[in-house]
């Protein structure tokens, strides 16, 4: 070989038959092969190149960096393997996948595209990520170049905003710089020990390559609406409404509105009628978003670089909030040494948050409420005067006051910096020693000061700004200032020794690593009362709060892994982790995790030759444990007593309260999961079609519980600390198939991946029940897990069989549905199934209705399509979801909720008399129950089959049109490739909740929540 | 190596990490500031059914939520009902009262009073002698006060007075103990009342008379607690036996016998009278304005001479809390998301006399209920009403602040042979305009409510005074307020030696007393010259309302059954509700223009409240029962 470099380890190998070698140090190799043999030049990063001898005796190649084969190499844990030869359950997606969909968030990226992924985005303000799941395990374990990030809590504050955890670390990365992402589901996670429980997303990011400087710039600029979100009733609608009510409470409705009001109301053509529509007025419509990134990236044969800085512009579609984020990304490689590599990655981020600073304490939450508290028939500006805030029945809300200069602002700023260190060192027979140091730092800084301001009634003729006789001005007068500051450090090192040797056909791999890592999470919060809306410099004597907490992550783990193959055809991969953290007493810290898997390539044998439409047929089959860690808090190894536990007013001075400490947990330790996998792979019509499909069982034993049968009487005063004993499994399968197609000069591929993931209660500790209905109702013993527990995890709810057709039929019903002979039920009100038949509806009567709330669904499906013809290109991803349930609650629920307005449709929509004023007229039929006020406990109301939803969709999620201008033009202007292309996301949903306005996969059951964007984005990509 | 020449420091143990917040056994035992910290974080767990906060404790995993004490139970029984967010609608349908509704079994607080007491005595050496009795005389207060909530919801319970300690053994039936009687539980609360009394320390001398403390246990505090416990064992053993069946269990667990009345009786009275007559404590009192004399009585901090035992707040250290924001009265509130949750009743209003000694059910009619009765003003309805009333509650035209309270529900207009009544449908509205035509431009809709449907808004024409904070802000978020929260104060004191007087025949003795809590609400001298039972648990409701003692009282007496009966014609049973309507009758001076009442069941109240036989004694879980089997059942259970 020449050039600037000697390659070592280039795999050599003669055409057809066995015979192989690989380069040494000096990158010389010695092979014999016949004269007219053709040698065949593989590497890791490179072109594989065939060359013919042509009976010559030195056989020199340059090797040619390639993207394509990069496609044939998975990262795993601790290394990278080849795809041909991997055993696990694995899932990649590359950059370019990765990229078709304009996400803000790196988790957003990923819905729809591989198998095993569920998703649920339930609140999708800017920079708020999607939730991902693996197998519906629970939250992933993120390892971002090698580094895992274990740390923090992936929950938000009640301000709404993250709290430094490695989920934020991922979904804050540059979507251009990942340059591909896998997902390890079974005992390829257990490499990864304690922590790998739910699965790990594996995330690594662009390395520069040995070519000539390319210079990329793209960016894109979209335009945002809401995908749905429910309309509130208009004046004329809710008018009618309060008059129904009050008709059906068996009230006279004239007292409040006469016939002829509700028709001025109805008409709303007179000025002082007019409806008000607070949707409109918290919202907004094509509300931008942009997106610029530029990055050069090349090499040298001793080094590579790669640059980029990325920035991402998106404003709210609530009026003046907003959301930016700008990365910076250099990755350096260089050879510094013959045998002696290092390199490093280093990452920014910026991150900026401005929201209006909203009484309460998530900004977000209000305006959405605003849209239903506010009445339509009220103006948010008196005498609709814009110099003038309405004192409205609930000023809070009124969205005359969501400005900055009005009601306040808060400014919330995330610095991250991340440095990764390499060195690399090739010791001689195959061995190499690789050190990694990563030193990452985040930042929050909140800043948020909320202003008093007045408001005012209009009446004959005058503004009044407070209530007659008394001396509260109307408005706000709640100042308020606020600042976090959170400093998160996330430590990690290893060191790693790997070895690769090639016998014949024997092929092994082996490696072998340290590590440890550490977190560590300060948060300090400080509060003043200013006392004028001017100075926002606090100062100690406005100062009334001072909160400082602190939060501790370490672990540290031996990890190792062999890899066998015998010609490629029979695989083993024996891997095992001795991990330990910091939870655990000294003597429960330490535990060993080992996984085992193989695979059979059967379409390398013999007898698979003459079947040539099977390219390729491996069976893979793994069993691999890790550990979670559960039920337990730093430091409950330890006794003592609590400091800063209560606190007492004695005598007039603060006494911090100390309080003795409850058993400590010393018996407790890390949950053990087995995971079973069963997996194949399928490759047909030379790689047309290639399928993937995989069963799975992830058992969890030793989910921490309390021994109840030790009856140690409750006046002893504390309880026995948690044992690892009960058991539960999430079972599922999964498949992906991809079909790539040619059809004259176009190419085009498809793509169809599903899941479907369960968690199943196995064994809880010595069940006890009172009786065969308590068992039914409670007990978690080999049944589907969130059916009868509590809270979300409760489906048992009542069936509704019909609906009351007139008072007659009330009357005559032979079955007591409210417990009170049926006298508070209406026509059109539930008939509830007697599900025992004893003649009176209660909880006896429910029965498993749903799935549980809130969770991610159980069957996902997406699908990813390409197309490619002469420049255009055409890019489709689906992505839908089934078994999951959503409960219409509060605002999507009660009429008049929080003495507010309704959906448009509940009081369209729903069983009233023909006649407000007259109640004896007619019944007229509906969807919904008759309207009621102030009365949620009714009957109708109770967790029922009408308001719990079963939900479906399915959704594009992506389509994508772009054009490549002709490299002639190009040429002419200097540049290698220009794109453009036209992209929009949430195009249409199909499902089951359109008629409630509501976006599938929101969880806030009273729909009170930012749904989803439809994003439509013209987006350009130019190299140079 | 490799990582110790880079980054870390090398650690020994990588995964031993210290915490920020532990403080360990060697550093309590002889620092009296560590032993303060355990009394502080004690005293700050004593239980209440209401309270001016929510008191959690979820480390105790016996109860669903962990709660002790929640503000909002104020709503549940006939002193309000509950006029907030319409979430917790639920509390003025409580169609009966759960059987563990008032369920405790906080045994984690008696384990750290044992595990402190004993240790003081163990480890803490270098402690000298008084300090270690002072210390642990406190402790036994705090023990013994806990056993009285214990006591008084569950009956007899087993009395632990040493660390229960668990070897692992997998066995621990020799930790079981049972249940005690239930007088024996007084008596052991008498006994260690009397045993740490003058040991408790926590009084100056310095001045004459001493002054106590009145956020640490002490002489007078051990006293108050003696008065009112033997003053319920007292009424507990003579008015459960003339229940039919009265309640009781075969141990003696549940029910004390009839023939101890008269000793507890004997017991609460001295305990009272040494406390009235140590002239330590007086009567807060200002007779120019009697309403605002009792509210400063109660809310006062400077020099308050009436309270004895209190739950301190402090604003300024971040000790506060948010009853000011959840119940101010809705048209003086100063932060736009605070609330108006309770709703004082009618019920308790007409409870408290006029000043003339007349019955104080409120005038809103003609005798022959053919008219009503006109005002010129909407809170002359009130006028020479009993101060406590004023003091307790804001009705229409009340001062609070500096603003008036401006209450109307609507007008009520003449149409030549009835009134047709108009509400309006929002706060402040005025009964004119395009909405009202034929209006006269004058208010419709009070700033205050009341109104039927609006949350946030009284439902009763009525809002709370006891417990709200007069200073500026302190219904906003930001600042919150700290007013305190009393556990005994001497007007109490006066009302439990007026009943023990009167159970015991000392009628004179008990007129004493309870003429002088009239005087000092407005009344004159000697006001009273007869008493009865009720007359003495309707004022003990008036000068104690929302102070968590309506509830007890009526359990004590046996009188929750046949008060709270369940059924809507008892009007004792359901929250009424007072709404004022502006008349609108031109051509007649003498009606048009004034002001008329009507009585109503409030709108939001849903069902009657149901009080019964098997909520006398709150159900022991079982689970309690299965970790002991020792331990019985309560009656009907």
């Amino acid at each position: 070989m020449s050039g600037d470099t000697a390659l070592s380890g280039v795999t050599v190998a003669v055409k057809g038959t066995a015979t192989t070698t690989q380069t040494n140090d000096a990158g010389r190799y010695n092979l014999s092969a016949p004269g007219n043999a053709v040698l065949i030049f593989s590497y890791v990063g490179y072109a594989i190149q065939e060359v013919p001898v042509n009976n010559r005796t030195t056989v020199d190649v340059k090797m040619e960096s390639s993207n394509q084969q990069l496609g044939d190499v998975v990262v795993v844990g601790y290394g990278t393997q080849k795809k041909a030869t991997v055993t696990g359950a694995i899932s990649t997606i590359s950059s370019s996948d990765l990229l078709t969909t304009p996400a803000t968030t790196t988790s957003g990226a990923l819905v729809g595209k591989v198998q095993g992924i569920t998703s649920r985005s339930p609140d999708s303000r800017p920079g708020r990520g999607v939730n991902i799941q693996i197998r519906n395990m629970g939250n992933p374990l993120f390892v971002i170049d090698g580094v895992p990030y274990t740390g923090g809590s992936t929950t938000t504050t009640a301000f709404g905003f993250a709290q430094g955890s490695g989920q934020d670390v991922f979904n804050t990365l540059g979507l251009e710089d990942i340059e591909n992402i896998t997902i390890l589901k079974d005992a390829s996670a257990s490499i990864y020990g304690l922590r790998a429980a739910n699965g790990v997303v594996l995330i690594t990011t662009k390395r520069g390559k040995r070519e000539s400087p390319t210079i990329d710039v793209s960016g894109y600029y979209g335009l945002q609406n809401f995908t749905r979100f429910p309309k509130p009733a208009t004046a004329g609608e809710y008018v009618r409404a309060i008059v129904d009510a009050e008709q059906n409470a068996g009230r006279n409705p004239a007292l409040l509105y006469s016939p002829e009001e509700l028709a001025k109301w109805q008409a709303g053509t007179d000025s002082a009628y007019k409806s008000y529509d607070y949707y409109k007025m918290v919202t907004r419509r094509n509300v931008p978003q942009r997106y610029i990134s530029a990055s050069a990236s090349g090499g040298t044969q001793r080094s590579t670089y790669y640059m980029r800085i990325t920035h991402l512009d998106q404003d709210a579609l609530l009026k003046d909030f907003s959301y930016k984020r700008t990365n910076l990304q250099a990755n350096i490689n260089t050879q510094l040494a013959n045998r002696l590599q290092i390199g490093a990655q280093i990452g920014l981020r910026l991150e900026k948050t401005f929201n209006i600073g909203v009484p309460g304490l998530d900004d977000y939450f209000n305006p959405f409420l605003s849209i239903f508290s506010m009445w339509p028939t009220e103006a948010p500006y008196a005498n609709n005067n814009p110099r003038y805030i309405n004192q409205t029945h609930n000023v809070n809300a009124n969205p005359a006051t969501y400005k900055s200069d009005v009601t306040g602002w808060i400014e919330e700023v995330w610095h991250g910096m991340n440095i990764n260190l390499n060195a690399q060192y090739d010791l001689p027979f195959g061995v190499v020693a690789k050190g990694t140091l990563s030193y990452n730092y985040q930042n929050e800084d909140f800043d948020g000061m909320e202003y008093t301001y007045p408001a005012y009634i209009y009446s004959n003729g005058v503004y009044q700004d407070r209530a007659p006789g008394s001396t509260v001005p109307y408005g706000n007068q709640n100042p308020w200032r606020e600042k976090h500051k959170r400093n998160v450090v996330n430590r990690y090192a290893q060191f790693q020794l790997s070895y690769n040797k090639i016998l014949g056909d024997h092929s092994i791999s082996a490696v072998a690593a340290y590590e440890r890592s550490d977190y560590d999470n300060a948060y300090f919060v400080v509060h003043s009362v200013p006392s004028n809306n001017y100075v926002s410099l606090m100062n100690f004597s406005e100062q009334d709060l001072l909160t400082d907490t602190w939060g501790v992550e370490a672990r540290a783990g031996y990890i190792g892994r062999v890899n066998y193959s015998y010609k490629q055809k029979y695989l083993l991969e024996l891997l095992g982790r001795y991990d330990g953290s910091y939870l655990y007493a000294p003597e429960q810290r330490w535990g060993f995790f080992s996984g085992i898997s193989a695979g059979w390539r059967i379409s390398q044998e013999p007898f698979f030759r003459n079947i040539t439409a099977i390219t390729d047929l491996k069976l893979r089959a793994s069993y691999g444990e890790t550990g979670s860690e559960a039920g337990i808090n730093a430091f409950d190894y330890l006794p003592g007593y609590n400091y800063l536990s209560g606190s007492s007013i004695l005598n007039g001075t603060y006494v911090i309260g100390l309080r003795p400490r409850g058993l400590p947990i010393t018996q407790l330790s890390w949950v053990m999961n087995r995971t079973k996998n069963i997996g194949v792979d399928i490759a047909l019509f030379n790689n047309k079609i290639t399928a993937q499909f995989d069963v799975f069982e992830r058992k969890r034993t030793g989910l921490p519980a309390g021994k109840y049968d030790v009856l140690l009487p409750s006046e002893v005063g504390y309880l026995l600390p948690n044992e690892n004993l009960n058991e539960d499994a999430s079972r599922g399968i999964e498949g992906i198939v991809n079909y790539n197609g040619q059809v004259g000069q176009l190419n085009y591929s498809i793509g169809v991946n599903a899941s479907f993931a369960r968690l199943r209660s196995l064994n809880t500790y010595k069940p006890r029940f009172g009786n065969s209905y308590d068992e039914f109702r409670v007990s978690a013993v080999d049944r589907w897990s969130g059916v009868s527990g509590t809270g979300n995890d409760n489906a048992f709810g009542y069936h509704v069989v019909g609906r009351f057709q007139s008072m007659e039929e009330i009357d005559n019903y032979p079955v007591n549905i409210d417990g009170q002979g049926n006298r508070t039920m209406l026509p059109g009100d539930f008939i509830y199934e007697d599900a025992n038949s004893d003649g009176i509806i209660n909880a006896l009567d429910q029965r498993p209705i749903g799935y549980p709330r809130g969770q991610n669904p159980f069957l996902s499906f997406g699908s990813v399509m390409n197309a490619r013809y002469k420049g255009f290109s055409l890019s489709i991803v689906l992505a839908g979801a089934s078994m999951q349930s959503f409960l219409r609650d509060v605002e999507l629920k009660f009429p008049f909720q929080n003495t507010g307005n309704s959906p448009h449709y509940m009081f369209d929509d729903r069983w009233h008399r023909q006649d407000p004023y007259d109640p004896k007229s007619a019944w007229v039929a509906g969807t919904y129950p008759a309207t009621r006020r102030d009365n949620t406990s009714h009957m109708n109301f109770q967790f029922n089959d009408f308001w719990l939803t079963n939900i479906k969709y399915l959704r594009l999620r992506n389509i994508e049109l772009g054009y490549d201008l002709p490299k002639t033009l190009l040429k002419r202007v200097g540049t290698s490739r220009v794109r453009i292309y036209v992209n929009a996301t949430n195009l249409f949903t199909i499902d089951n909740v359109s008629d409630l306005e509501i976006d599938p996969e929101i969880t806030s059951s009273g729909g009170l929540v930012y749904p989803q964007q439809k994003l439509l984005t013209f987006g350009f990509n130019v190299s140079f | 190596m490799f990582l110790c020449l880079f980054l870390f420091s090398c650690k020994k143990d990588w995964l031993q990490r210290e915490s920020k917040s532990l403080i360990l056994e060697e550093q309590v035992w002889n620092d009296p500031k560590q032993i303060t910290s355990l009394l502080a974080n004690f005293y700050d767990r004593l239980p209440s059914d209401i309270g001016l906060t929510d008191l959690t404790d979820p480390s105790d995993g016996r109860y669903s939520d962990g709660r002790y004490t929640q503000w909002r139970n104020m709503a549940d029984y006939d002193e309000g009902m509950w006029s907030g967010q319409s979430n917790q609608d639920g509390r003025n349908n409580l169609t009966s009262y759960a059987t563990d509704r008032w369920l405790l079994w906080n045994y984690s607080l008696v384990r750290d009073i044992n595990l402190t007491i004993e240790n003081i005595e163990k480890l803490g050496t270098a402690l000298d002698a008084p300090t270690k009795l002072q210390f642990t005389s406190e402790l036994r207060f705090l023990r013994a006060f806990n056993y009285f909530q214990l006591v008084k919801r569950m009956g007899g319970v087993p009395i632990i007075t040493n660390q229960l300690i668990y070897d692992y053994s997998g066995e621990a039936s020799s930790l079981r103990h049972p249940r005690n009687k239930e007088a024996e539980v007084y008596n052991f609360i008498d006994s260690e009342l009397e045993a740490i009394k003058n040991t408790l320390g926590n009084v100056s001398t310095n001045s004459n008379p001493p002054a106590a403390s009145n956020s640490r246990a002490n002489k007078y505090t051990a006293l108050a607690l003696k008065s009112r416990a033997m003053l319920y064992a007292a009424s507990i053993a003579k008015y459960n036996a003339l229940l039919t069946p009265s309640l009781t269990t075969a141990g003696g667990e549940v029910g004390i016998p009839a023939a101890m009345a008269n000793g507890y009786y004997q017991k609460s009275l001295d305990a009272s009278l040494e406390l009235i007559n140590s002239g330590v404590f007086s009567l807060s009192a200002n007779p120019a304005n009697p309403a605002l004399g009792f509210y400063e009585a109660v809310t006062k901090k400077s020099g308050n001479k009436e309270v004895i035992f209190v739950k301190d707040f402090l604003t300024a250290k971040d000790k506060r809390h948010n009853f000011s924001y959840d119940n101010i009265a809705r048209g003086i509130r100063e932060d736009n998301l605070s609330s108006s949750s309770i709703s004082p009743s009618l019920n308790l209003v007409e409870a408290s006399d006029f000043l003339d000694g007349s019955p104080g059910v409120l005038k809103n009619k003609l005798p022959n209920n053919s008219d009503y009765i006109y005002y010129d003003n909407p809170g002359d309805i009130f006028q020479n009403k009993d101060g406590r009333t004023g003091g307790t509650i804001l009705y229409p035209g009340s001062s609070f602040k500096g603003s008036t309270i401006e209450m109307l529900a609507g007008v009520m207009v003449w149409n030549g042979s009835t009134y047709q009544v108009v509400e309006g449908t929002q706060l402040g509205a005025v009964w004119g305009g395009a909405a009202y035509p034929t209006g006269d431009g004058k208010l419709l809709t009070g700033s205050s409510g009341p109104h039927r449907t609006i949350q946030e808004v009284s439902n009763t024409g009525f809002y709370l005074r006891k417990y709200i904070d007069e200073a500026s802000l302190s219904s906003t978020r930001g600042v919150r307020s700290d007013i305190w929260w009393v556990w005994f104060r001497l007007g109490e004191i006066y009302m439990n030696a007026t009943e023990a007087a009167f159970e015991l025949g000392q009628t004179s003795v008990a007129l004493t007393h309870i003429n002088k809590l009239r005087e000092r609400a407005g009344f004159p001298a000697n006001s009273l010259t007869t008493l009865t039972l009720d007359k003495i648990i309707s004022e003990r409701w008036v000068e104690l309302a929302f102070e968590d003692h309506r509830l007890w009282d009526l359990i004590r007496l046996r009188k929750a059954h046949t008060t709270w009966t369940g059924v809507s014609s008892n009007p004792a049973s359901v929250v009424s509700a007072l709404y004022p309507y502006r008349i609108i009758r031109p051509g007649d001076a003498a009606r048009n223009g004034k002001y008329v009442f009507e009585k109503i069941t409030a709108p939001r109240f849903r069902a009657p409240r149901f009080f019964q036989m098997q909520n006398y004694y709150t159900f022991i879980p079982q689970n309690i029962i299965d970790n002991n089997p020792l331990i019985v059942r309560n009656p009907l259970q």
